[in-house]
């Protein structure tokens, strides 16, 4: 509160903060597809964060999905019954959560429950020198704990989108009967009508893969530039989440726009 | 692979490790009503201390400014790009069904009011904010600053967690209001660039009814509560040095983000029944 706003600087700052932020992680983009392509990372290690970050995410992912599904159905409701038409709820709640609701809420939640982890578990180690022992092992800390990391979030990201996906379908249809008194087999028969088709669901996939990179590039980026200790890496966690949340958002617009 | 930190950070518990599917369900089950339990003692707590206690307004400030004036960026950015989308992926929509768009304002109005705002809002606030109060609180913790406070008689429900619960429920709905305003604008600009709505039929109201008003706020109160005390409840229960500062951090944002997605259902239903 002592520090005088002043709106120009503020923005000054900002934008070179961003540039050098999207730098970083541009380097960081560029060292892991370097080693990806050379298929030079550790495979024991990334199956380790697949099931760390995969698995252990399953109930909260799932968890997600169910409400958000019930809460689509909910929504979508006042506008179906405003045009009359029941056949049109699967369709109303289905599009909504294939193309946008599923993708961007399973990659908020792992995004904050994998990608603040990841990040603080790489801080952790950028502060406790444990990566500049790597290296004095002659070990590449990037192909042994950055390229498995990064993979691990994208795979997590893209299969946990998969299964929210159906979960969400299914929470959405037994709401919809609850709530709305719309036969399931009727909202089932909305998402195969002739509103929707594969480009749904393949759009909201793509997107969840290119939320993934994000959201890996973010957390590793921030977790290997840690410094100033354990609020060092408070503060870390804490931009990566933000991060994420707003690479998220803006990359959906754009993904949207081009996809259509 | 000893580069690789070991201590996971995850909670122990008396049942053992591996059981099976069921065993991990009925783990998972029993670990949520605790954790349950305890955010509903946190929050009782400080309804005591709000009640009973006096209130240093000077940190109610501090708090607004850190809760509020430094989450403008991201939400306005957040929300501004929701706008977009929303209008873009429900234009595209309508076309399909119903070649009119003169409607397209009304509906985005009155989900924006309903449902958008507040929900997008906490959940952003839920990763800035609650990422922001458990890494304060849990290095607070582990450097035993909270001790410290205990020895001084201070309480720190009422030191730490009321002042952010009061600027919490204060901000989410300023910044509630101001989203919206800033996503109805950017609304406005992509209807009128991508599907041709002029932004004098976009902005139609008619659908906007007092009922989606009363929920949209109910929304913005409950989420501005419950941000704060979970992720209070996580700073304060960290353990283990900075990794566990870390792990309190995630804990904070999974679980505020749960409540409020968890909150959104229950109060959009319990709306839907009641103003049927």
């Amino acid at each position: 509160m002592t520090k005088m706003f002043s709106p120009i600087h503020g923005a000054r700052e900002g934008l070179m903060n961003l540039a050098a932020t999207l730098g970083q992680m541009g380097i960081v983009a560029s060292q892991i597809s370097r080693r990806l392509f050379r298929l030079d990372f550790d495979r024991e290690e990334l199956l380790r964060n697949l099931y760390k970050m995969g698995v252990k995410s399953v109930p909260i992912v799932l968890l997600t999905a169910l409400f958000t599904g019930a809460t689509m159905v909910v929504q979508a409701a006042p506008i179906v019954q405003r045009y009359g038409a029941t056949q049109l709820l699967g369709w109303g709640a289905g599009f909504g959560i294939l193309r946008e609701v599923g993708p961007i809420l399973t990659a908020l939640m792992i995004s904050g429950r994998v990608g603040a982890n990841n990040t603080a578990e790489l801080g952790t180690m950028t502060v406790t020198e444990q990566i500049d022992a790597l290296r004095a092992l002659a070990i590449d800390p990037i192909a042994f704990l950055i390229v498995p990391r990064f993979v691990a979030i994208v795979l997590t990201l893209f299969l946990s989108t998969l299964y929210a996906d159906a979960v969400a379908l299914v929470g959405a249809a037994y709401a919809g009967q609850a709530l709305v008194g719309v036969d399931p087999i009727t909202f089932y028969n909305g998402l195969t009508s002739d509103f929707m088709g594969i480009a749904d669901v393949t759009n909201g996939l793509v997107k969840s893969a290119i939320f993934g990179i994000a959201i890996g590039l973010a957390s590793c980026t921030f977790g290997t530039k840690v410094t100033g200790g354990a609020p060092g890496v408070g503060r870390a966690v804490n931009a990566t989440v933000v991060a994420s949340a707003a690479g998220i958002f803006v990359v959906d617009y754009f993904v949207s726009f081009i996809l259509t | 692979m000893s580069a690789t930190p070991n201590a996971s950070a995850e909670t122990t518990s008396p049942l053992p490790e591996n059981g099976g599917l069921s065993a991990s369900i009925g783990r998972t089950v029993f670990e949520g009503l605790d954790g349950a339990r305890e955010i509903y003692g946190v929050f009782v707590r400080t309804l005591y201390y709000l009640a009973r206690a006096r209130t240093d307004r000077d940190a109610v400030i501090r708090q607004m400014y850190e809760i509020g004036n430094r989450s403008v960026f991201l939400l306005t950015v957040v929300i501004g790009f929701i706008g977009m989308i929303f209008v873009l992926q429900a234009g595209l929509q309508m076309q399909r069904v119903i070649p009119d768009l003169s409607m397209l304002g009304a509906s985005f109005m009155e989900l924006l009011v309903r449902e958008l705002a507040p929900t997008i809002v906490a959940l952003m606030l839920a990763t800035r904010v609650g990422a922001g109060i458990a890494a304060e609180i849990g290095s607070m913790v582990v450097t035993e600053q909270i001790d410290a406070l205990r020895m001084c008689a201070a309480d720190p429900i009422d030191y730490l967690v009321k002042p952010r619960f009061i600027a919490c429920l204060i901000m989410t709905t300023i910044l509630t209001l101001w989203s919206g305003g800033v996503s109805v604008a950017s609304g406005i600009v992509t209807a009128e660039v991508i599907f041709q709505v002029t932004p004098r039929t976009f902005w139609n109201l008619s659908l906007v009814h007092a009922s989606d008003v009363v929920t949209g706020l109910t929304k913005c109160v409950a989420y501005g509560a419950a941000i704060p005390i979970v992720s209070s409840h996580c700073g304060l229960s960290t353990f283990g040095g900075s990794e566990g500062v870390g792990s309190a951090t995630t804990r904070a944002v999974v679980q505020s983000s749960l409540a409020v997605i968890v909150l959104n259902f229950f109060i959009s239903s319990a709306a839907f029944i009641a103003f049927k």
